[in-house]
């Protein structure tokens, strides 16, 4: 039996240790191999480079001047652009898909009008923005949100549209921060998934039966 | 070593910057910023909501530049609030909400942190490799091993600041060498994590 790691560690660091691990350490040549890779592993994590911030401090003094309450929009052009060309890329493969589908009734049952998480596991880009759209659209459907609701529903609400909300930001910044396509894929199959607990929410929230 | 050591701010300038002057603010803005923004992207894996943190950091250092009682280093008191701004991120139910949701997934999110002409191919790769063991690490063993290995904490700091025991700490920094072995050096055998014995 060797010296644990926790041993290597408390000897790494000069934490105390008992007399006879110390011992067998030091005559023990694959408990000392251990010792000098954990000493590496740490010298490796100390070499990482430093990483450039992605704000300036005049956006520090911007983000300083807003009063505390007030929401900060990671919203720019290239994320309207973004958004703009999906949704036109959005309406052009629903066209394509449902152009002889009648529309969908406005209360009809949410399975009905939602698509299974099953078949987005397995879905390309392009289906998972038709989707995406799909969902948009029944949400657009849906009476508005009433004036007194739940805490925890309002609650829920908003952490999934903040959520899609940066999803949409990863998305609009994908090619620059060059995600390949399969991270692509998994960034748009969240988001459906993300609308569709949505659009289930908003549809408990409005008592429309399931 | 910690980035944050050996960066000098002179006691004038943060006087200066505490009653509004502008250039001695961002004179400490840019004395500092590339340790922050490194010590929060290492703790968070998700960039925007580490360059959200990194804001947040830099407000709170300017808006409370009066209570830094010149007690300590100026960069450890920096340091402090960058820390403090991403445990309370890992600890609010925003972030336990969604964790389920990076469970299944092995995000090459270290792809964003080198840069691929920052020295030659196989250096790169290392470090890319180490970024890449260092993110696939669970947010709290990750942060453990970070604040002890490179920016120096003790286990009791740590257990201070995560409200836990040493031992806690000790724990997870075992596990993520163990686990940074496995994903860095997956053909070396590891040793069995069992008391001494004296036979060898």
């Amino acid at each position: 039996m060797h010296a644990s790691i926790d041993h290597l560690l408390s000897l790494r660091d000069g934490q105390p240790v008992d007399a006879a691990t110390v011992a067998h350490v030091d005559q023990c040549a694959r408990c000392l191999a251990e010792l000098r890779k954990l000493r590496e592993t740490q010298v490796k994590l100390q070499s990482l480079p430093q990483l450039d911030a992605p704000s300036s401090f005049q956006e520090i003094q911007r983000a300083m001047a807003r009063p505390a309450n007030a929401p900060r929009r990671i919203v720019s052009a290239r994320l309207v652009a973004a958004l703009a060309f999906v949704t036109l890329t959005a309406i052009f493969f629903v066209a394509l898909r449902d152009g002889t589908r009648t529309p969908v009734a406005e209360h009809k049952p949410v399975e009905q009008q939602t698509p299974a998480i099953d078949i987005i596991e397995t879905a390309r880009v392009p289906e998972l923005v038709a989707r995406s759209q799909q969902l948009e659209d029944l949400l657009q459907k849906l009476p508005d949100r009433p004036r007194i609701e739940r805490v925890s529903t309002a609650a829920m609400i908003d952490t999934i549209e903040d959520r899609i909300q940066w999803l949409d930001f990863q998305l609009s910044d994908a090619r620059d921060s060059g995600l390949n396509e399969e991270q692509t894929r998994r960034l748009w199959r969240e988001r459906v998934e993300l609308m569709d607990s949505l659009v289930k929410v908003r549809y408990a929230e409005g008592g429309v039966s399931f | 070593m910690s980035q944050f050591a050996g960066i000098e701010v002179t006691a004038e300038m943060i006087s200066a910057a505490c009653n509004g002057d502008t250039r001695a603010q961002e004179l400490i803005y840019r004395s500092y910023q590339r340790p922050v923004y490194s010590l929060i992207r290492r703790l968070i894996a998700r960039p925007a909501i580490a360059d959200e943190l990194f804001q947040d950091t830099f407000i709170e250092v300017l808006r409370s530049l009066r209570s830094y009682c010149g007690d300590g280093a100026f960069g450890g008191w920096v340091r402090a609030i960058a820390v403090n701004k991403c445990l309370m991120y890992l600890r609010s139910p925003w972030h336990r909400s969604f964790a389920y949701l990076d469970a299944d997934e092995n995000e090459p999110i270290a792809d964003l942190l080198i840069d691929a002409a920052s020295g030659p191919d196989a250096q790169v790769q290392a470090k890319h490799d180490v970024e890449l063991a260092l993110a696939s690490l669970p947010p709290l063993t990750r942060t453990v091993v970070w604040l002890h290995d490179v920016e120096g904490y003790t286990h009791g700091e740590i257990a201070r600041l995560m409200g836990r025991t040493a031992s806690f700490s000790k724990s997870q920094l075992a596990r993520a060498h163990q686990r940074l072995r496995e994903l860095l050096d997956p053909e070396s055998e590891s040793l069995p994590c069992t008391h001494l014995s004296t036979i060898c």
